[in-house]
C-alpha cells in the first residue's frame, strides 16, 4: 500500500547498524571516541605498518639532538672519510658528519610535510567548500581558479617562484609548496560538498535559520573529517617530495639540512661516481620509506569512511 | 514435494572487533513446488539475511553458523561457488528492490536477455530472442521494447524487465526481496499482477520478502512472520488474518487495519484502538473562516525548463493549483511520485520560486522573498522530512539539532534553549529526555529519529508545518504512532499543516481535507472521509483500487 519504502535503510539495518554505527562513531565531532577510529586504522595491516614507520621517523625527528653524535654543521672532520665508528655514514666533502645530517634532515621533511601540507589543505578546504556550497557565479569563478591551478605544471611553477623569491629559506619553500598544491584537494572537497549539501539535514539547518558559514563549517565539515585527513596526508606526501626535489635541483635553501640538500651535495661532489653510496642512498631510501608510510596510513583512513575496506 | 527446505538455520554477523550478532535464529522453513510464500517483518528483523543466506548470497561478515538449505534434494549450504553458479538463474533466480538499477546501461534490453540465455544454454540468437519476447509478454511488455536501453524505461518498467529476465530460463524457485518497494502503488499493483500471471504460467515457487503486509497478502499462499531473527508465525494467508499466532503478528495486522477501518470496527482490546481514537477530528470549524487562513495559494504554476544542446524542453510541474491552509487543520496533498506534490511543498517554503501565481502568507507574497526576509519567513514555516535517516546531522547530538532553531529564531541563550529542547523531546514522547538528548542520531531507531525531526520542526513555534511523507520510510507498526504525534501537536497548538503523501489511507486517518494531485493538477479535493468513501475522479479511484487490501475478504470496509 505504501510505496516509497526504506530504499537504502533496509539493507543496512539488517546488519544491526554495525557498520553504520562505527562509521558514525568515528565521524562524530565533539565526543570523538579516540579508540574507535584508531582501532579501525590499527586493524588495517598496511596502515599499522605505516603508523609504526611514521612513529619511528617522528621519534627520530623529535630526539634528533640526542640521536645525532655530532653537530650536523660542524665541518672540522676529515672530508670524504668512509663509514667508521665515529662517523657511521662517513663525512662530506666539507668534513661534516653525514649520519648527523641524515638525522636532522628528518626534522626538515616532517616540518615541511606538516606545514606545507597543512597550508595546502586549508587553502583547498576553504576554496573547495565555498565553491561547492555557494554554486552559481561564485562556483564558476572559484572552479575556474581550481582548474587553472590544476593544469599549470607544478614543478616549473615552484622552481620559478622559488628561484625568484627575494628571501631564501625553509619558510619560503613551505609557502611556495603550500600556495601551489592546493588545487587537487579543493576539487575533491568541492565535489564532496556538492553531494553533502543536498542532504536533508542541511536543508533542515537552513530551516533552523543557520547562516551559511555555520552550515559550511559546523554542520557539513564535521561530516567530511576523514576526507580532510586523507587530503592532508596526500598533500604532506606531495610537499615532502616537492621540498626534496626543489632542494636537489638547488632552488631551495642550500643551507637547510634536508634529504634533498644532502643528495644535492652528494651529487655535486661526485659521490655516486666515487662509490660513496653511504652518502647518496640513505637520504633517498629514507624519503621513499617515509612517503610509503604516509601512503599506507591513508589506506587505514580510507577504511574509516568506507567500511568495505576494513580488515576485521 | 518441497523445493526448498531450510532447517535449523542460524546466521550471524561475525567480526573480530565486536561480539557476533545473531541475525537469524533457528529458522525452519519449507517451500513447496509452485508455492508462493511471503516473509514479512520489520526492518532489522533478519528477513533479507535469511533470504540471502538461504541461497548463498550472503556477503561477509555474515556467516551461516548452523543448519542447511536443501534445494531440489541438494544441500546447497556447502556447495562450492562453481557448482552454484551453474544453478543460479537456471534453477534459482532473484529479483531485488535494486534489480531495476542493475540492468546494464550500455547495452539494450535484447542484448541483456541474449547474454543471460546464452550463458546457460546453446540457443541461437533467433531462438533466444523469441524466448525473450515470450517472457516479456507475460509481464505485459511489448516486444518492441527489446530495442530500448534501460535509461529509456521508467522505474516500474525496468523492474518488470528485471522480473522477466529472472524468469527467462524458467527457474524452479524465485527469491523476491522487496521487489516493489520504492515504486508507486499503481506500478506496484501492475508488477504484482504480472507476477501472479507469470507464476500461473511457469509454476515456479516464490519466497517474497517484504515489510508490506498488503503486497504479501495480495499474492502469497502462505505467510511467514519474522520478528527479531525468529520465524514466529507460519500459516496460510487467509488464516493469518483471522488468527495471528504471535503478538507481533497481531500488532502488524492491527496497524494495517487501523488504516482501513473506522475506530468502531476495531477489536476493542487492540492496542491500536486507543491510537485510532486519538484521531478524532474536530467537527466544528471556527465560524470566522477568513481569520483562520494562514496561507493562501492562488493559481500557482511552476514550469521547469531544461536545456539540452540547442533544444529546450519545458515541464509543467504544477498547473493552476489553488488552496488554503487553516489554523489547526490538516490538509493532505496526495499524488504519485512526479505528480508535483513535492514541488508545491518547495514553492511554499521558498526553496523554489513559482513561475506564476501567488502564495500569500498574511500580506506577504512568498514568491518575492529573498535572503534575509526569506530566513525570517522560515521561522513561521517548518518542515518534517521524509527520511529520518538523513534529516538529522550524524555529526551532532539530538540536543544540538533541537537547540539551533531556538537559538536562531527565539534568540535564546544556550541554557534556555537547552531547557526548551528537553521540554520538546518530552512533548514528542521521548521520555525521559535525559536518555536521548546526548545521543547521536545513529543511536536512535527510525521512529525515534522521526520524533526528533517533528520536535525540531515545532521548536520555533511555526504557523505552518509541511510534512513531506513523514511516515513512508518507517515500519508499519510505528507509522501510526508518528501520525498520532503529528495529529496531537497540530490540534494542541493550532498549527496549519500540509501533509504531503502518496498514501491515501494515512491521509484519511490524519487529514481534514484531501487534495488529489495528478500531473501537477488538482483533480479532486474535499473532506477526507468523503473522498475515500466516494471518490469521483477516475484517478482517485485508480489510486484507491491499487492499494492492496488484505481485509476485503473479511468484509470490513473496503474502499473501492
Amino acid at each position: 500500500m505504501v510505496t516509497n519504502e526504506r530504499p537504502v535503510v533496509d539493507e543496512n539495518a539488517e546488519i544491526p547498524d554495525a557498520q553504520a554505527r562505527t562509521l558514525a562513531e568515528v565521524e562524530e565531532r565533539g565526543g570523538l571516541p579516540v579508540p574507535a577510529w584508531l582501532k579501525i586504522i590499527w586493524q588495517n595491516k598496511k596502515a599499522r605498518f605505516g603508523l609504526v614507520v611514521l612513529g619511528f621517523f617522528v621519534v627520530v625527528a623529535v630526539f634528533a639532538p640526542l640521536i645525532a653524535p655530532h653537530d650536523p654543521r660542524n665541518n672540522d672532520f676529515v672530508p670524504f672519510s668512509e663509514p667508521s665508528g665515529t662517523h657511521l655514514l662517513g663525512t662530506t666533502q666539507a668534513g661534516e658528519d653525514i649520519f648527523s645530517q641524515f638525522v636532522y634532515a628528518t626534522r626538515t621533511s616532517l616540518i615541511v610535510g606538516v606545514l606545507a601540507g597543512g597550508m595546502a589543505t586549508i587553502i583547498g578546504l576553504i576554496i573547495g567548500m565555498i565553491a561547492g556550497y555557494a554554486g552559481g557565479v561564485v562556483d564558476e569563478v572559484l572552479n575556474f581558479c581550481i582548474n587553472l591551478a590544476l593544469v599549470i605544471p607544478l614543478l616549473p611553477l615552484m622552481i620559478v617562484i622559488a628561484a625568484y623569491s627575494p628571501v631564501k629559506g625553509l619558510v619560503t619553500v613551505i609557502i611556495v609548496i603550500g600556495i601551489t598544491s592546493w588545487a587537487g584537494g579543493a576539487r575533491l572537497k568541492r565535489s564532496q560538498m556538492i553531494s553533502l549539501k543536498e542532504r536533508d539535514y542541511i536543508t533542515a539547518s537552513l530551516f533552523a535559520g543557520d547562516s551559511m558559514w555555520r552550515i559550511v563549517f559546523r554542520e557539513i565539515m564535521p561530516n567530511m573529517t576523514s576526507l580532510i585527513v586523507v587530503g592532508f596526508l596526500g598533500a604532506a606526501i606531495g610537499a615532502i617530495g616537492a621540498e626534496s626535489g626543489l632542494s636537489f635541483i638547488g632552488v631551495g635553501d642550500p643551507l637547510t639540512i634536508s634529504w634533498g640538500t644532502m643528495m644535492l651535495w652528494a651529487n655535486n661532489s661526485g659521490a655516486l661516481l666515487g662509490g660513496q653510496w653511504w652518502w647518496v642512498f640513505p637520504p633517498g631510501i629514507a624519503l621513499a620509506v617515509l612517503i610509503t608510510a604516509l601512503a599506507f596510513v591513508n589506506f587505514g583512513i580510507d577504511a574509516i569512511s568506507n567500511p568495505h575496506l576494513r580488515e576485521e | 514435494m518441497a523445493i526448498l527446505e531450510i532447517s535449523d538455520f542460524d546466521v550471524s554477523y561475525v567480526t573480530k572487533s565486536r561480539p557476533p550478532f545473531e541475525a537469524v535464529k533457528d529458522a525452519n522453513l519449507t517451500i513447496g513446488e509452485g508455492e508462493i510464500v511471503g516473509l514479512v517483518g520489520e526492518s532489522g528483523s533478519g528477513k533479507s539475511t535469511l533470504g540471502n543466506a538461504a541461497i548463498r548470497l550472503l556477503d561477509p561478515p555474515g556467516t551461516i553458523t548452523r543448519g542447511k538449505t536443501v534445494f531440489m534434494g541438494k544441500d546447497i549450504t556447502r556447495m562450492n561457488e562453481d557448482q552454484l553458479r551453474a544453478m543460479r538463474w537456471k534453477e534459482l533466480a532473484t529479483v531485488f528492490q535494486s534489480s531495476m538499477n542493475s540492468l546494464n546501461p550500455v547495452i539494450n534490453i535484447e542484448k541483456q536477455f541474449l547474454d543471460t540465455i546464452q550463458a546457460h544454454t546453446n540457443q541461437s540468437d533467433a531462438q533466444a530472442r523469441r524466448r525473450a519476447e515470450d517472457v516479456l509478454e507475460v509481464v505485459n511488455i511489448e516486444p518492441s521494447f527489446l530495442k530500448f536501453f534501460p535509461h529509456e524505461l521508467s522505474g516500474g518498467m525496468k523492474q518488470r524487465v528485471a522480473l522477466a529476465l529472472s524468469l527467462v530460463l524458467e527457474p524452479k524457485f524465485l527469491l523476491l526481496d522487496e521487489p516493489t518497494t520504492g515504486l508507486d502503488v499503481v506500478v506496484q499493483q501492475t508488477i504484482l499482477d504480472n507476477l501472479k500471471a507469470a507464476q500461473q504460467h511457469y509454476q515456479f515457487a516464490v519466497l517474497m520478502i517484504s515489510h508490506d503486509l498488503g503486497a504479501i497478502m495480495e499474492i502469497a499462499d502462505r505467510v511467514v512472520v519474522m520478528y527479531n531473527g525468529e520465524l514466529v508465525d507460519d500459516q496460510p494467508a487467509h488464516q493469518l488474518l483471522q488468527s495471528p499466532q504471535h503478538p507481533y503478528s497481531k500488532i502488524l495486522l492491527d496497524s494495517y487495519k487501523l488504516l482501513w477501518v473506522t475506530p468502531d470496527e476495531l477489536d476493542p482490546n487492540a492496542g491500536v484502538k486507543k491510537i485510532a481514537e486519538a484521531f478524532q477530528k474536530p467537527t466544528v470549524i471556527p465560524p470566522d473562516k477568513s481569520e483562520s487562513v494562514v496561507l493562501k495559494v492562488t493559481n500557482l504554476n511552476k514550469t521547469f525548463s531544461r536545456r539540452r544542446g540547442f533544444k529546450t524542453t519545458t515541464v509543467d510541474a504544477v498547473k493552476d493549483v489553488s488552496f488554503e491552509l487553516q489554523r489547526g487543520r490538516i490538509t493532505a496533498l496526495v499524488g504519485q511520485s512526479g505528480s508535483g506534490k513535492s514541488t508545491i511543498a518547495r514553492l511554499i517554503t521558498g526553496i523554489e520560486h513559482a513561475t506564476t501565481g501567488s502564495i500569500m502568507f498574511g500580506n506577504t507574497d512568498v514568491n518575492t522573498l529573498r535572503g534575509k526576509s526569506l530566513k525570517e519567513y522560515r521561522s513561521h514555516i517548518q518542515m518534517v522530512f521524509q527520511d529520518p535517516y538523513s534529516a538529522l546531522n550524524p555529526a551532532h547530538t539530538i540536543l544540538h539539532s533541537l537547540m539551533r532553531p531556538l537559538q536562531n529564531y527565539k534568540g535564546m541563550n544556550a541554557k534556555d534553549a537547552r531547557a526548551r529542547a528537553i521540554e520538546m523531546l518530552e512533548q514528542v514522547g521521548l521520555t525521559p529526555a535525559s536518555r536521548f538528548m546526548n545521543k547521536n542520531p545513529h543511536q536512535l531507531s527510525g521512529g525515534q529519529r522521526q520524533r526528533v525531526v517533528v520536535a525540531r520542526a515545532l521548536a520555533p513555534d511555526p504557523e505552518i508545518v509541511i510534512a513531506d511523507e513523514p511516515t513512508s520510510m518507517l515500519d508499519v507498526s510505528i507509522r501510526a504512532e508518528i501520525l498520532e504525534v503529528l495529529n496531537r501537536l497540530v490540534r494542541d497548538t493550532d498549527i496549519a499543516m500540509l501533509f504531503v503523501t502518496h498514501d491515501l489511507l494515512s491521509a484519511r486517518l490524519l487529514a481534514d481535507e484531501i487534495m488529489v494531485l495528478n500531473k501537477g493538477q488538482v483533480v479532486e479535493s474535499g473532506k477526507a472521509d468523503e473522498i475515500i468513501a466516494n471518490p469521483k475522479d477516475p484517478y482517485t479511484q485508480l489510486l484507491l483500487s491499487s492499494i492492496p487490501n488484505p481485509f476485503v475478504e473479511l468484509g470490513s470496509t473496503a474502499a473501492d
